[in-house]
């Protein structure tokens, strides 16, 4: 079979991305109304528009490139990270932006995250799954150590967190046990859950919130979440429509076009809409994997299983989070949450992964 | 790729897939949970935090004198207020509010919890009335960490001439729980009311009723949307019956001294001015004050919160004569040429009673008696009348009753009778002829009013028709600008012989012309009036008298009407400590009357009217 499949395929990775990415332009139009944001789904727009043509044209012309270059790439990144802790916009306590004039800002954490997993599978993909001497191990633990330290001094600790699924490519090939995981998980949790009650006073307790979340809500702990379910029971089977619920037209919601941009689809398309979104990204995201399983080299197998591993993260926390059912920690949710960076990487991502699909699909 | 590894990674991609699945079931099922099952309660609440019932506070109505001067504004101040709907439960939240507002933590805390438990109803619970400048911006910044706060705008009333009339008026502030508990349903907790005043007693007609509106607020409590409303009723406006410039005399004549004086219409009640000194300043009711300002002024020893005109009861003195004249006239005990002999004193059932004339008057008839105030004359009659004679003619007079003034608390004469002694020193229970003496000439158990004492002048004045003494003179519409009137019901005239009028009339316009208070005789119009003393301490004799201290003094008294032939006002004027009457008293009454019956009526009078009384 040769040719390309066409864009409006669910045989194309890029497809439900770009559903998704239509729907999240609907609901920043919605939560930017009557607010100082209201022209915001314009910039969204627009960084869509660049990022998608940005990611069919790397899946027509890149042919495996990428990989030659990562190692410039993350040094690049390195200094990148290291020059926004020198010289970077401060908002809200944290580090972490470029300012780009009327383009916004740049953050350099969410391009640095895709490049060092580039990097990781690259180096990865050399060895033979069971011939992966010990000490390349620790290099390899160090390239992902290195920018992820860099981001937790900003300090922005969701992003940092999700450089963690990069660590996940070395159990992969290596007889991938599930049970290994979840005690892996029990045991880390405990020990953290022990060393917070036990280990530290409350003064420390509260330096370390205060550092790890600089905006602390004023309104007490638990208000955000709060709204942010009331929004979406609010939002019952069908929803409100766009611009019919309180909680996002009143203000109840807040930081509704990034963090909490799902609580706005919740209360206005209801339950119905809830599915929908969730049924696209579980396409999407099964799409990633197995395009991973697919894929014609191990180096591009496994930057598509960790892209996808990367995504169902933001996925997962951001949807808990919104609903209460994870702590409240910022991160965003692909297509959906405002933030231009952002966007783009997640489409430069999803470029590649769509031309490994091609070159992948077409082969075999 | 060889294949063994691809079948690797194919297995755990498998498994990653699988993980993912459960997890995305898991956001399905609580999705699902959150906005089907529990949707209900969730709705709920999102709609309690958007859509809120709110008062609509009614203008209150204006008060106006008789002339048409405005006495009140209605001003808006910033209020700090916390809806019940937003009442935080968490103490400790409260707790750090008070802290950084500057408000004493346990005192509002207890605020908080009498307006949670005895309360109900969307009247919001009051923090801080009349926000400074420096207030209004600190409550801002806390509003945006304390989210339950409202800052509002609420009328307050204005009071332009401050102490002016600040008894008659009254004031208004927040109901207290007595109130609210006695009419339970018709109020509020932390409604404001008329306290004391106008203010309380027509407080319902000038209330008007508060709205409710239902709006739609934002995160910050800010009003977004209006969805439906019921209209606030706009309470009425009085006009009173108090003319400005009279009651401007009265004030300015008390200046220095305790006492009160009452100016009546003769001729339907309406009150003309009325003034208690010390005076209060409702505008520091209406404001903010601080509980030691509150304690301050009720404790202070001068008693400023009491409106003597109305509450303060004094023994009539001298004023008391003429009322002892008319029942021996009526109980024909003396005919007005009946003659006694006054030689300064007198013995009764052993005890010596003085006459004021240590010399003594000689051979002194009716007339000459009430204006010269011999008491010997008076002493006689009481003594050829019984106790309860004197009391049925007060009771006759309206004496015994309230006037049925239309303010608050008014206290009521007393006049004493056998009846009235058993029960009040059920130890000695037993009238004595002697006491009846005292009573005579209005000392002893005797207590009157200012304002009952002026409505006895007027109805002297009247030839025996009484009049209810009023403050409202009508009720004005505000859009219209017209006044419906509240006319005075007619009340039973009181039958004396015509002749003996006369004689009575005669004896007061004497008592001006050539008696006790001729110093404050009038050039262009006859004065009529009896000059009173009320003894405050038993005296012994003059001189030691005149070393008394001044609190000791004895109270000055000065009622009467002007004129003979029409009259038109009545007036009963009371200086505490004043001495005797003619001294301090007749002068403030002359002035009443000269402003009243003379410069009032000159087309280019002055803008202070020069106020002083001719002197022979």
């Amino acid at each position: 079979m040769s040719g390309m499949p066409s864009p409006f395929s669910f045989r194309n990775v890029l497809f439900p991305a770009m559903l998704l990415a239509c729907l999240g332009l609907m609901n920043i139009y919605s939560a930017g109304r009557n607010t100082p944001l209201s022209l915001l789904w314009v910039k969204h727009a627009l960084w869509l528009g660049i990022s998608f043509g940005l990611a069919f044209g790397i899946r027509q012309r890149e042919g495996g490139q990428a990989f030659q270059w990562s190692i410039p790439l993350y040094v690049l990144s390195l200094v990148v990270l290291i020059l926004v802790l020198g010289f970077g916009k401060t908002i809200g306590g944290s580090t972490r932006w470029f300012s780009l004039g009327f383009l916004g800002t740049f953050q350099p954490s969410e391009v640095a995250k895709w490049i060092t997993l580039l990097l990781a599978s690259h180096f990865l993909g050399q060895y033979q799954p069971d011939r992966i001497p010990k000490y390349f191990l620790i290099i390899f633990s160090a390239t992902i150590l290195v920018p992820m330290s860099l981001v937790f001094l900003q300090p922005d600790l969701g992003m940092a967190l999700s450089f963690l699924p990069i660590f996940i490519l070395v159990p992969l090939v290596r007889s991938f046990r599930f049970k290994s995981v979840v005690v892996a998980l029990i045991a880390l949790s405990l020990t953290g859950f022990w060393g917070w009650k036990q280990g530290l006073k409350p003064y420390q307790k509260e330096r370390i919130m205060t550092f790890l979340n600089p905006s602390k809500d004023l309104r007490g702990p638990g208000y955000q979440i709060n709204q942010s379910r009331i929004a979406i029971g609010n939002g019952g089977l069908w929803g409100h429509g766009i611009g019919g619920g309180t909680q996002t037209q009143l203000n109840f919601i807040p930081v509704k076009t990034t963090d909490f941009v799902f609580s706005v689809w919740a209360e206005e398309h209801g339950y119905i809409g809830v599915c929908v979104v969730l049924s696209l990204f579980g396409l999407l995201i099964t799409r990633m994997l197995d395009i991973g399983i697919r894929a014609r080299t191990l180096e591009e197998s496994y930057f598509a299983i960790g892209a996808a591993c990367i995504f169902s993260l933001h996925f997962f926390v951001n949807i808990g989070m919104v609903i209460g059912a994870l702590p409240n920690k910022g991160m965003a949710l692909p297509f959906f949450s405002y933030g231009g960076t952002q966007t783009l990487a997640f489409c430069l991502v999803l470029g590649l992964l769509s031309g490994i699909e091609h070159r992948g699909v077409a082969k075999s | 790729m060889n294949p063994q590894v691809r079948w690797l990674i194919e297995r755990s991609a498998q498994k990653i897939k699988w993980i993912f699945i459960l997890g995305l079931g898991f956001n399905f099922v609580y999705y699902g949970y959150v906005q089907i099952i529990k949707r209900g309660y969730f709705q709920a609440r999102a709609q309690n935090q958007a859509i809120k019932l709110r008062p609509i506070y009614a203008p209150r109505g204006i008060l106006y004198d008789r002339n048409g001067v405005r006495l009140v504004d209605n001003v808006n101040a910033y209020e700090l207020v916390i809806h019940r709907d937003e009442l935080p439960i968490n103490d400790e939240v409260l707790r750090s509010f008070a802290t950084e507002f500057g408000l004493e933590e346990d005192g509002f805390l207890n605020a908080v919890r009498t307006y949670r438990d005895e309360g109900s109803g969307i009247e919001p619970l009051a923090i801080q009335a009349n926000l400074t400048e420096a207030e209004l911006a600190l409550a801002e910044r806390l509003k945006a960490r304390f989210p339950f706060l409202s800052i509002e705008s609420s009328p307050r009333r204005s009071y332009r001439d401050n102490e002016l009339a600040g008894h008659v008026l009254g004031y208004i502030g927040e109901i207290d729980s007595k109130t609210l508990k006695r009419k339970p349903g018709s109020f509020q907790l932390g409604q404001w009311v008329g306290r004391e005043g106008v203010e309380a007693q027509w407080d319902s007609y000038l209330r008007g009723r508060d709205g409710a509106k239902r709006i739609m607020v934002n995160r910050s409590g800010d009003e977004i949307a209006m969805l439906d409303e019921e209209n606030a009723e706009v309470g009425r406006s009085l006009v009173l019956t108090l003319d400005l410039r009279l009651q401007k005399i009265l004030q300015e004549s008390f200046e220095g001294k305790k006492g009160a004086g009452v100016v009546l219409d003769t001729r339907d009640g309406a009150v003309l001015a009325m003034y208690s000194s010390p005076s209060i300043n409702p505008n520091v009711f209406a404001g903010r004050m601080s509980q030691a300002q509150v304690d301050a002024t009720i404790n202070n020893l001068e008693k400023p919160m009491m409106n003597r005109a109305i509450q303060g009861i004094y023994p009539p003195g001298s004023t008391f004569k003429l009322l002892t004249a008319m029942a021996g006239l009526e109980k024909k005990v003396i005919t007005p040429e009946t003659v006694f002999y006054c030689s300064g004193r007198k013995n009764f059932y052993g005890r010596d009673f003085r006459c004021d004339k240590e010399t003594g008057h000689g051979a002194i008839a009716l007339i000459p008696a009430i204006a010269q105030s011999c008491d010997i004359y008076f002493y006689e009659v009481a003594n050829r009348l019984d106790v309860d004679d004197i009391y049925a003619s007060a009771h006759r007079w309206g004496l015994t009753v309230n006037t049925g003034i239309d303010l608050p608390n008014e206290k009521p004469t007393r006049i004493p009778s056998r009846a009235w002694k058993a029960k009040t020193s059920p130890k000695d229970p037993k009238w004595y002829a002697g006491e009846t003496i005292s009573v005579g000439i209005g000392q002893g158990q005797v207590g009157v009013t200012p304002i009952g004492l002026a409505r006895f002048y007027a109805t002297l004045a009247n030839q025996g028709r009484p009049v209810i003494p009023h403050l409202v003179y009508g009720m004005k519409n505000e859009s219209t600008g017209q006044v419906d009137l509240t006319p005075a019901p007619p009340q039973p005239m009181i039958f004396l012989e015509p002749r003996y009028w006369e004689v009575l009339h005669e004896g007061l316009l004497q008592t001006v012309q050539s008696g006790t208070a001729a110093d404050s005789r009038l050039r262009d119009v006859d004065m009529l009036g009896k000059t009173g003393t009320a003894q405050v301490a038993k005296f012994i004799n003059r001189s030691h008298y005149l070393r008394q201290t001044k609190s000791l003094r004895d109270h000055a008294w000065f009622a009467g009407y002007a004129s003979k032939e029409h009259p038109e006002i009545a007036f009963a004027v009371l200086v505490e400590n004043g001495g005797f009457g003619a001294d301090s008293a007749a002068p403030i009454a002359a002035k009443l009357v000269k402003y009243w019956m003379v410069d009032r009526l000159q087309p280019d009078r002055p803008t202070s009217p020069s106020l002083s009384p001719s002197r022979r």
